[in-house]
């Protein structure tokens, strides 16, 4: 394709716009509609998972002790986890304080306690850790460095759930990319039929270029300009319609919640010039399908 | 040159268009091509330029086989055959500078020599103070002249006239026909399709006849 054409690409591709602002406008709207759910999507999938992630950031330790300990101990034990980073200590629970909870906990049955002779449960110390600042191996680095400690029984730490949890949040992961792609493909369409609809406004000059000699690929690609064009407008349309709606959002949650409570995200940059790529990609090949269909009567 | 043979077109199960057609025009030649409505002029004239394919026989154009041609190599053939259409093909909402010039940048003019070429041809027509105006605004005369300055603006080897006075007066008749002739005698040749026995009376070119799809 020879250089010189450029420019006439371009100035033939905004004068169609120009000349056929209706059925562009139409063609953007459209578009930015199924932009927007696509959007919505994902900028709900990826509070999801960001919510997920900082709740699977903490887990909680429990230390058993063989008998009560020594303040002094305690006191020697909690400084030395402190200098963990990531470490904070939720409480000390003493025998009697667990005795206390699991009455309170038995309820009406609690009279079943009353014929132990002593208190058989163990007093804890409970920890909050941070996988942030700890990183993945600190449970293990604690456990087994607690565990070194003569009056320290046992330390238990609740991996399971967090894996469970896990397990749902790829679920939803995949769920989100299968239902994700479904959507791209109804945007795909739409969008395929809204050029159509260009296209099909304009098949009169479309069969006049070919007359006077025109090769298929000088007519297409005012074409594939404006397909590109209309797409990144579409885009850009609904992702500020999406601010919009994030920005309503979250006013109403502060209002309702009196403060800002849930920490709802809006799409990070690199999300956003991602989506904007790809709503001109979206246009780009919308018009090539259409095109195909249209150049092959 | 073109060559034709045998050459038939149908149109799905109708009567066909064409039926046996075998013609040969030489480099420069000035042809007319007659015969009653729907005896198959148009369709012959689209034969030659492509716009339909023959459902049988052969037909060459400048040397390629229109049978199997590729589109690349079609739209460099249309390059060579200015085309003046019955219905003028012209674009309703591009003004008479850009309905001409369309035919220009298709090949890759820069926009100066464009402007050069189309001034000048529109001048030549007579049409040099309608530059601005929209088809819709224009006379039958005018934008006849307009489909015919875009069909000559390329230099193209072979010119096609598909009725060119089909509704004008007989000055204006004459006056196109003038011009035909003046692009015939630069080296072009040229192709007129026209039912009116008025246009052939006193011409001693040739005429090819077509009936009912047949040449008579
Ligand atoms: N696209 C088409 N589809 C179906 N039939 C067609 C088509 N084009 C032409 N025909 C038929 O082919 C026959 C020849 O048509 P054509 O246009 O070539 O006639 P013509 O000699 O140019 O007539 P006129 O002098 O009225 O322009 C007619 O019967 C017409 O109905
Ligand atoms: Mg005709």
């Amino acid at each position: 394709m020879k250089i010189t054409f450029l420019p006439y690409f371009i100035r033939q591709a905004m004068a169609n716009i120009f000349n056929n602002r209706l059925v562009h406008l139409i063609g953007v709207g459209t578009m930015a509609i199924a932009f927007l759910i696509f959007d919505a999507f994902i900028l709900i999938f990826l509070n999801l998972n960001y919510w997920s992630e900082e709740r699977g950031k903490l887990l909680t330790m429990s230390v058993y002790f063989r008998e009560e300990p020594e303040r002094i101990v305690l006191e020697d034990i909690e400084k030395e986890l402190l200098y963990f980073p990531g470490v904070t200590i939720k409480g000390f629970i003493s025998k009697d304080d667990a005795m206390e909870s699991l009455r309170r906990q038995l309820g009406n049955k609690a009279g079943l306690l009353d014929g132990l002779r002593e208190n058989p449960l163990p007093a804890s110390l409970e920890i909050i850790l941070s996988r942030d600042k700890g990183g993945n191996s600190l449970p293990y680095q604690l456990k087994t460095r607690l565990e070194g400690i003569d009056i320290v029984d046992e330390v238990q730490y609740s991996e399971e759930w967090i894996e469970r949890f896990q397990a749902i949040m790829e679920a939803v992961k995949i769920i989100g990319m299968v239902l994700g792609g479904l959507l791209f493909l109804a945007a795909l369409f739409i969008i395929t039929n809204t050029i159509k609809l260009t296209i099909y406004s304009r098949r009169d000059e479309i069969e006049i270029l070919k007359l006077v000699g025109a090769t298929n690929r000088f007519v297409k690609i005012p074409f594939l300009i404006e397909g590109s064009i209309q797409g990144f407008l579409g885009g850009s349309v609904a992702l500020v319609i999406l601010f919009l709606i994030y920005m309503i959002f979250i006013t109403r949650v502060d209002l309702i919640i009196g403060f800002a409570s849930l920490d709802i995200i809006f799409l990070p940059a690199q999300f956003i010039y991602f989506l904007l790529l790809m709503s001109i990609i979206v246009g780009f090949v919308g018009s090539t399908i259409s095109l195909g269909r249209f150049f092959r009567v | 040159m073109i060559q034709l043979f045998h050459v038939y077109k149908a149109f799905g199960s109708n009567n066909p268009a064409l039926i046996d057609v075998s013609l040969t025009v030489r480099k420069g030649e000035f042809v007319f091509i007659t015969g009653p409505s729907g005896a198959g002029k148009t369709t012959l004239l689209k034969i030659i330029f492509c716009a339909e394919r023959a459902t049988s026989g052969q037909a060459l154009v400048n040397g390629r086989n229109l049978n199997r041609i590729q589109d690349r190599e079609l739209a460099y053939l249309r390059r060579e055959i200015g085309v003046v259409f019955q219905d003028f093909k012209l674009l309703p909402r591009r003004n008479v500078f850009e309905n001409v010039a369309l035919a220009l940048e298709i090949t890759g003019f820069p926009l100066s020599v464009i402007r050069k070429r189309v001034h000048q041809t529109l001048r030549y027509l007579g049409l040099a103070n309608k530059e601005g105006y929209y088809p819709p605004q224009l006379s039958g005369g005018e934008q006849q002249r307009v489909a015919l300055a875009r069909a000559i603006i390329n230099n193209p080897l072979i010119l096609l006239a598909d009725e060119p006075t089909g509704n004008l007066d007989p000055d204006l008749t004459m006056e196109i026909m003038a011009l035909l002739r003046e692009i015939h005698t630069r080296g072009t040749m040229v192709i007129v399709a026209t039912h009116s026995q008025e246009l052939l009376r006193d011409t001693r070119r040739r005429i090819v006849t077509l009936n009912k799809g047949r040449i008579v």
